[in-house]
């Protein structure tokens, strides 16, 4: 059997400007858990999402994935990682199919087909992204995660822009994908209704 | 070998006090140097056979030429430091520095054109040494321009790393090549004269003068640093008590 | 996303933004077009001069095609992704590099015979000009994309990147119009060509990696 994954990170001190983000944020996660990070506006969500994906530095602090440390170098969770950011990486000049295919190259059109559905897109398959609304667009992001088999996501206002039936349709996803064994970060003003998720919170 | 200043020098406080304490003996032993090579250069020393009196801008024209090379030369090196260990000084350094090195390099090239309007009878020439010195004042405003533009610390302290190392790849091609490109365009009639052996009374002020400029420098420099230093780790005990200690 | 893959896009993009080449070409054009209008239109000025003035009006239109280079993948959030790959941001950035070279240079050689003609460059001459832009130009685009790299995050950044890298084209120009002078006086020109080439190379080593950084640094 798969041991556990885990995600741990102690002692955490991020800062932008002369402020504190956090100051000795210490969490652990599991495969099983999602994670919620709350907070104000500009209290840090995205910034803690960005250390733990290591495109930001932390003043001090460590983070570990099952259980080696990675405070260094990023690569073992990267290999594990999907990443979805605020702006979520989708091409205007690519159709939607385009865009899926860029960072699912191994995908059938059948699998490519299906993850549009499931974010109901697959009337758009030929459209150009430019032509997409800003909740389109974040569907194109969002397919990804019927086309991944990566452990760890960390999704940065996943629901931002969707609609009622799409924020369902995504609980559901995250809810299978804990199932198997996966751990979801992410960050979101909405409430959640079938998500029973961890709480981190970022105190101003 | 004993690397402990080395990693001292990582820590900004250490780094204050010791320039508190060096950077105005470099300062003022800097100047004395500077201002005794200065008048006994352009008062006692003796006249050059072919060029008269105005060969004597030489004793402001060439430690300001030299030090802009250095300058740019020290940022590089101060690049790598940042970009490899990370340590917190060296972007401080390189903005520091940068004006001092850009000033100097601006002496060089105006001195260098009264410099040239009696030994050549024009105010500039495309001489392969003059035009060096203008590119080199060239990338000295775009590591300033760089540094200023960019709002977020971190990333201009990146960026400035990253210019200031590539410039200095950059510098000795560029060199290389003016001089390779004025020789097929000019042959050398507007040579500087070819240096003959200078008498001591010639080559001591110059020394003098090139040794304050440096030391002038380094004080000037350093004295920036300091400044920097406050401002950047306002937050920390330390300068909350110098601060005080200070009665600012 | 793999290597293959991100290629393939990167082909695709500038296929589909073909208008951007095409305003470099045109670009490119119209600054030739300025020197006989400006200074003089007489063979006796152009001939000796066309090699320098094919130069810098080359090396700027490269540096107005690789200054927007990295703009596009920074707004739509692509380099956040570029860094959660799992590949090395340098590849990635020599990939894009190469596939903007590609889709640059070739437009450029294709309509260089012609200008040549235009400055009354003679006709032994244009292959000699050839082989330099293809020698010369990487190291021009290699350079550019450090400053591109490094402004990507500002909003007007096109002038401040122009400061940054234009001193850094220096030597390639020089040494570039230096192989077609020799070449027009009967001397050898194979040296310059070398030299253009290790300039080229030495860019190669060490321009992906500094933009790399510079990549981390703005997406941070």
């Amino acid at each position: 059997m798969q041991a556990v994954t885990t995600l741990c990170v102690e002692n955490l001190w991020l800062e932008r400007g002369d402020r504190d983000l956090c100051r000795g944020l210490s969490f652990s996660l599991q495969g099983g858990q999602v994670a919620r990070i709350i907070g104000e506006n500009g209290a840090g969500k995205s910034s803690l999402l960005k250390y733990l994906v290591g495109t930001l530095s932390a003043v001090e602090g460590s983070v570990a994935f099952n259980g080696e440390d990675i405070s260094a170098h990023r690569d073992v969770l990267i290999q594990d990682l999907l990443y979805i950011g605020h702006t979520p990486g989708v091409k205007s000049v690519f159709t939607v199919a385009e865009n899926l295919k860029l960072y699912a190259p191994h995908s059938s059109n059948q699998e490519l087909e299906y993850a549009l559905t499931q974010v109901s897109l697959d009337a758009y398959w030929d459209t150009p992204a430019a032509q997409l609304s800003a909740g389109q667009k974040r569907r194109v992001a969002l397919a990804r995660l019927w086309l991944t088999q990566k452990p760890v996501w960390l999704l940065d206002e996943p629901f931002t822009a969707l609609d009622v039936s799409g924020v369902e349709v995504l609980e559901q996803r995250i809810k299978d994908h804990v199932i198997t064994g996966g751990i979801v970060v992410l960050t979101t003003h909405q409430p959640l209704h079938s998500l029973n998720p961890v709480t981190i919170e970022l105190a101003s | 070998m004993n690397w402990t200043w080395f990693h001292k020098l990582g820590s900004p406080k250490w780094f204050f006090q010791w320039a508190d304490r060096w950077g105005k003996v470099c300062f003022w032993f800097g100047t004395v140097l500077l201002i005794v090579g200065v008048i006994w250069g352009l008062g006692f020393a003796p006249q050059d056979y072919q060029q008269g009196n105005s060969f004597r801008i030489i004793y402001i024209h060439v430690p300001a030429a030299v030090l802009a090379q250095s300058c740019y030369l020290a940022m590089g090196i101060a690049g790598f430091v940042a970009l490899v260990w990370q340590m917190k000084l060296a972007p401080v350094f390189i903005k520091a520095v940068a004006p001092v090195g850009a000033v100097m390099a601006f002496i060089s090239l105006v001195s260098g054109a009264i410099w040239g309007k009696p030994t050549w009878g024009t105010w500039w020439v495309w001489d392969a040494r003059l035009t060096s010195v203008l590119v080199l004042f060239l990338l000295y405003m775009g590591v300033i321009a760089i540094q200023n533009t960019l709002d977020d610390l971190q990333l201009a302290d990146k960026a400035v790393a990253v210019i200031s190392i590539v410039g200095v790849i950059n510098l000795p091609i560029i060199k290389y090549s003016v001089e390779w490109w004025n020789t097929l365009h000019q042959p050398a009639t507007f040579k500087l004269t070819e240096k003959p052996a200078m008498p001591v009374e010639m080559w001591l002020p110059l020394l003098f003068s090139a040794l304050g400029l440096y030391l002038f420098a380094a004080g000037v420099s350093m004295w920036r640093m300091q400044n920097e230093v406050l401002v950047r780790e306002r937050r920390a005990n330390w300068v909350k008590e110098e601060v005080m200690k200070r009665g600012v | 996303m793999t290597l293959s893959s991100f290629f393939k896009a990167e082909l695709l993009t500038l296929f589909r933004r073909k208008q951007s080449i095409f305003n470099a070409l045109i670009f490119f054009v119209m600054v030739v077009t300025l020197f006989p209008l400006g200074v003089d239109p007489s063979p006796d000025f152009l001939a000796p001069a066309a090699g320098g003035i094919i130069w810098c009006a080359i090396a700027l239109a490269i540096l107005m095609s690789v200054e927007s280079l990295f703009k596009e993948d920074y707004n739509d959030g692509s380099l956040e992704q570029w860094l959660v790959s799992g590949h090395s941001v340098s590849v990635l950035v020599l990939l894009k590099v190469f596939a903007q070279w590609l889709m640059v240079v070739i437009p450029l050689v294709l309509a260089l015979p012609f200008l040549s003609k235009m400055l009354f460059l003679a006709s032994e001459l244009i292959p000699v000009m050839l082989v330099s832009v293809l020698v010369g130009s990487p190291a021009l685009f290699l350079i550019g994309a450090i400053g591109a790299a490094l402004t990507v995050s500002l909003r007007g950044g096109a002038v401040l990147m122009l400061l940054l890298i234009l001193p850094l084209y220096i030597p390639v120009i020089i040494f570039a119009t230096g192989a077609v002078r020799a070449a027009q006086l009967e001397m050898p020109f194979t040296g310059q060509l070398a030299i253009l080439g290790a300039i080229s190379l030495l860019a190669l080593a060490i321009s992906p990696l500094m933009a790399a950084i510079s990549i981390k640094a703005s997406v941070s």
